[in-house]
């Protein structure tokens, strides 16, 4: 396979099977006149590609050949196709991982994040990023600016959830906001919530520690929880109490029966809950008395039109993601497979970088 | 307290002294009585209204089958009756609007006016909403009522009454196409074509729905749907399994997307259809409420941004119903099936047709 020196293999990690993972060749597509080719230097692991790795199938999506992993990525520029004219070679960018078709209704209404035909990095069957090079659309790699950094432009893809969330939702300084989970998803929504303006935000954990992060990431309240489901009345009135006020939007960052009750239940009349978890297909839930108090219910799939703001947000500093980033991995075999097992892991892993 | 005295005592005061002011009272279980109704003085901004029709709603039949509804429980004797009409006696002294021998048909709700959702025009939502026949707040089913003068809209001349009082369940499909944006683009779902899903199929053709699928258990209910101006039918089963089949059947009666779907029955059964059957980014409003917790596949249409959007009631919705009514752009008179006058033999018989259900959509009185 030929690099742009002629010697050097573009290898990638390629998911094999059920824990199965291996660093071997993948062969570039030739560069297209919109397309870019970048050398990545910053890939976070997602729980979707954890998801995968352990079971080769993350809900409707089913690995049936290998495919290669990752989608929260940057790099630098190496190539730039022939009628890419906005970026050049050495810059840094982020990028957006799906590739919509741009001609559906869906894309044209601008809800590109529903196309049916969407390509998505680590999604089966496109292959990810979690590579030395990839080549993408010009129109999909965002710019750096010159103090955020290639991780932090991996996290924008992490962001952009939150991000979108956030919109989604309408958060605004009038809105107090309830996020049930405090993994990497519900930090990260805790960080876009308030750089929308939200002026109080409760989490709630099963797991201490993560709470603590959470109450050192700016959360105004934290409510530890149980996995059992017969607790929702007490944890409900909970919530409210460390609220104080009504509860506008509750994000529930886990979605499964307990947690998408409590968030129905605990939402003020009028409110939303806003479902970014999705962990259960069959679901469980007292919708009727919510649907009775015009609690609505908004769902979330990735993101659309995100990146912008998201670089803007970390260039500013209105929002910082480095202290989520808490291990860190080469582009090796066995660190592959140990940063695996760190992200799958839990606990005090928030999120897992590699560093290529 | 509601506006309106208890079920025994001494007869009320009529504008003219000498008649007894009488209304329909659920005393328990499946026992309706036609017993005197004291109303309260008529305050400044009041009005007294003579009431002329009145139908009968699911939750009316549901109190007198069970004495609750939710959470809303009867404790004690309660007048029932909320879809109203009728004409002005006797205005209060600040009233300027409305002079005695208007027409009008009445919102049902006073709401406190004072909190944060009135002030913010979601008074539906008001946690003090005073809801006729809703414990313990009597209803309207009686020969006079007091109520608000800013909840009672005058009727054009060619807006009978009967069409007044189906203002009140008309109302709740506007306010649904109105949190759902019904426009020329929505293709529109509904499921159950009982009175709220035929009221809510006719608003989304009012709002402007170009194709409208309708689905039902019941063929003849279906029919009745046809001639209301559904563009497809499609008949239904109870049985859970067969939804992935039914929501096929419906994709391929629609043509194009569902972009809103309207469950009118509220059973996990016709929620999960909608969900499923409802195109990525649509809205499935939860009109109808069946059961309390559901057990649904929420989570596949979250994961489609298929939004679920709730219904209570309805807010500033009868301005809008009478123009409708008045243009002719909604006939609702073909919904009125059985028609029953205000005596205690017929309030039983009228009941018990409603909640016989079948043929019988909108059961009414002429008083």
């Amino acid at each position: 396979m030929e690099g742009k020196d002629g010697k050097e293999e573009n290898m990638a990690a390629w998911l094999l099977g059920i824990e199965n993972l291996k660093i071997q060749p993948i062969v570039l597509p030739p560069l297209g006149p919109h397309d870019v080719k970048v050398g990545i230097k910053a890939l976070g692991i997602c729980g979707s590609d954890v998801h995968h790795f352990k079971t080769m199938r993350c809900a409707n999506f089913i690995v049936k050949k290998p495919m290669v992993l990752g989608h929260e990525c940057a790099g630098v520029i190496e190539e730039v196709g022939s009628e890419v004219k906005s970026l050049k070679v050495g810059d840094r960018v982020a990028l957006e991982a799906g590739i919509s078709c741009r001609q559906c209704n869906l894309c044209k209404e601008g809800r590109y994040n529903l196309c049916p035909q969407m390509k998505f990095f680590g999604s089966p069957p496109t292959n990810g990023a979690l590579a030395n090079k990839v080549v993408h659309p010009a129109y999909l790699c965002f710019k750096l600016p010159e103090n955020v950094s290639l991780e932090e432009g991996a996290m924008c893809e992490p962001l952009s959830v939150g991000v979108h969330a956030c919109r989604r939702a309408n958060v605004s300084p009038d809105t107090n906001i309830l996020i049930i989970g405090a993994g990497p998803i519900g930090l990260i929504t805790l960080l876009a919530a308030r750089a929308f303006g939200a002026p109080r935000i409760v989490i709630v954990d099963v797991d201490d520690c993560r709470l603590s992060i959470a109450k050192s990431l700016g959360a105004d309240k934290t409510v530890i929880a149980s996995t059992n489901i017969e607790d929702i009345g007490i944890e409900v009135e909970q919530v409210q109490q460390a609220m104080g006020t009504g509860i506008d939007v509750s994000f529930d960052c886990v979605g499964l029966n307990k947690t998408m009750s409590t968030a129905l239940n605990a939402t003020r009349s009028g409110g939303k809950v806003c479902l970014i978890g999705l962990a259960q297909t069959q679901t469980t839930v007292p919708l009727t008395p919510a649907a009775a108090r015009e609690v609505d219910v908004i769902g979330i799939f990735r993101y659309r039109n995100t990146w912008p703001l998201c670089i803007e947000m970390l260039r500013t500093g209105k929002i910082d993601l480095k202290p989520l980033i808490t291990h860190r991995f080469g582009f090796s075999q066995k660190e592959l497979e140990e940063a695996f097992e760190t992200s799958a892991h839990g606990g005090n892993c928030i999120k897992v970088m590699f560093n290529l | 307290m509601g506006k309106g005295g208890k079920s025994h005592g001494g007869a009320g005061e009529g504008k003219d002294g000498q008649e007894e002011n009488m209304a329909a009272w659920l005393l328990g279980i499946n026992n309706l009585k036609i017993q005197p109704f004291k109303l309260p003085p008529l305050g400044p901004h009041d009005v007294r209204v003579r009431m002329k029709a009145v139908g009968i709603c699911g939750s009316d039949v549901h109190y007198l089958k069970k004495m609750r509804c939710a959470d809303f429980v009867v404790k004690e004797p309660m007048v029932i009756g909320h879809e109203c009409a009728g004409v002005i006696e006797d205005v209060g002294s600040e009233v300027k609007s409305l002079v005695p021998g208007d027409r009008v048909a009445l919102e049902p709700g006073i709401s406190c006016w004072r909190c944060n959702l009135c002030k913010e025009g979601r008074y539906n939502l008001c946690p003090e909403m005073k809801f006729f026949a809703t414990p313990p707040v009597h209803g309207s089913l009686a020969n006079q009522v007091v109520h608000p003068a800013d909840l009672c809209f005058k009727l054009p001349d060619n807006v009978s009454l009967e069409e007044g009082a189906m203002c009140e369940p008309l109302s709740v499909g506007v306010h649904a196409c109105r949190r759902a944006d019904i426009g020329p683009e929505t293709n529109v779902l509904v499921m159950g074509a009982g009175p709220i899903g035929l009221v809510s199929m006719l608003a989304a053709r009012a709002f402007g729905a170009p194709r409208i699928v309708i689905v039902d258990v019941d063929d003849q209910r279906l029919s009745v749907a046809k001639e209301l101006g559904a563009n497809e039918t499609v008949k239904v089963s109870t049985n859970i399994q067969d939804v992935a089949e039914e929501v096929a059947q419906i994709q391929k009666a629609m043509g194009g997307g569902v972009d809103v779907s309207f469950d009118c029955a509220g059973f996990n059964k016709t929620m999960s259809t909608a969900l499923s059957a409802t195109r990525p980014g649509g809205k499935v409003c939860l009109v109808g409420m069946g059961h309390s917790e559901m057990t649904i596949p929420l989570t596949p249409a979250a994961a489609r941004e298929v939004d679920v959007v709730g219904i209570f009631r309805y807010k500033n919705t009868w301005p809008l119903c009478i123009e409708f009514l008045r243009s002719g752009k909604i006939d609702v008179k073909p919904l009125i099936t059985h028609r029953f006058g205000f005596s205690q033999r017929e309030v039983e018989e009228a009941f018990e047709t409603s909640a016989r259900g079948g043929n019988a959509i909108k059961v009414m009185f002429n008083l």
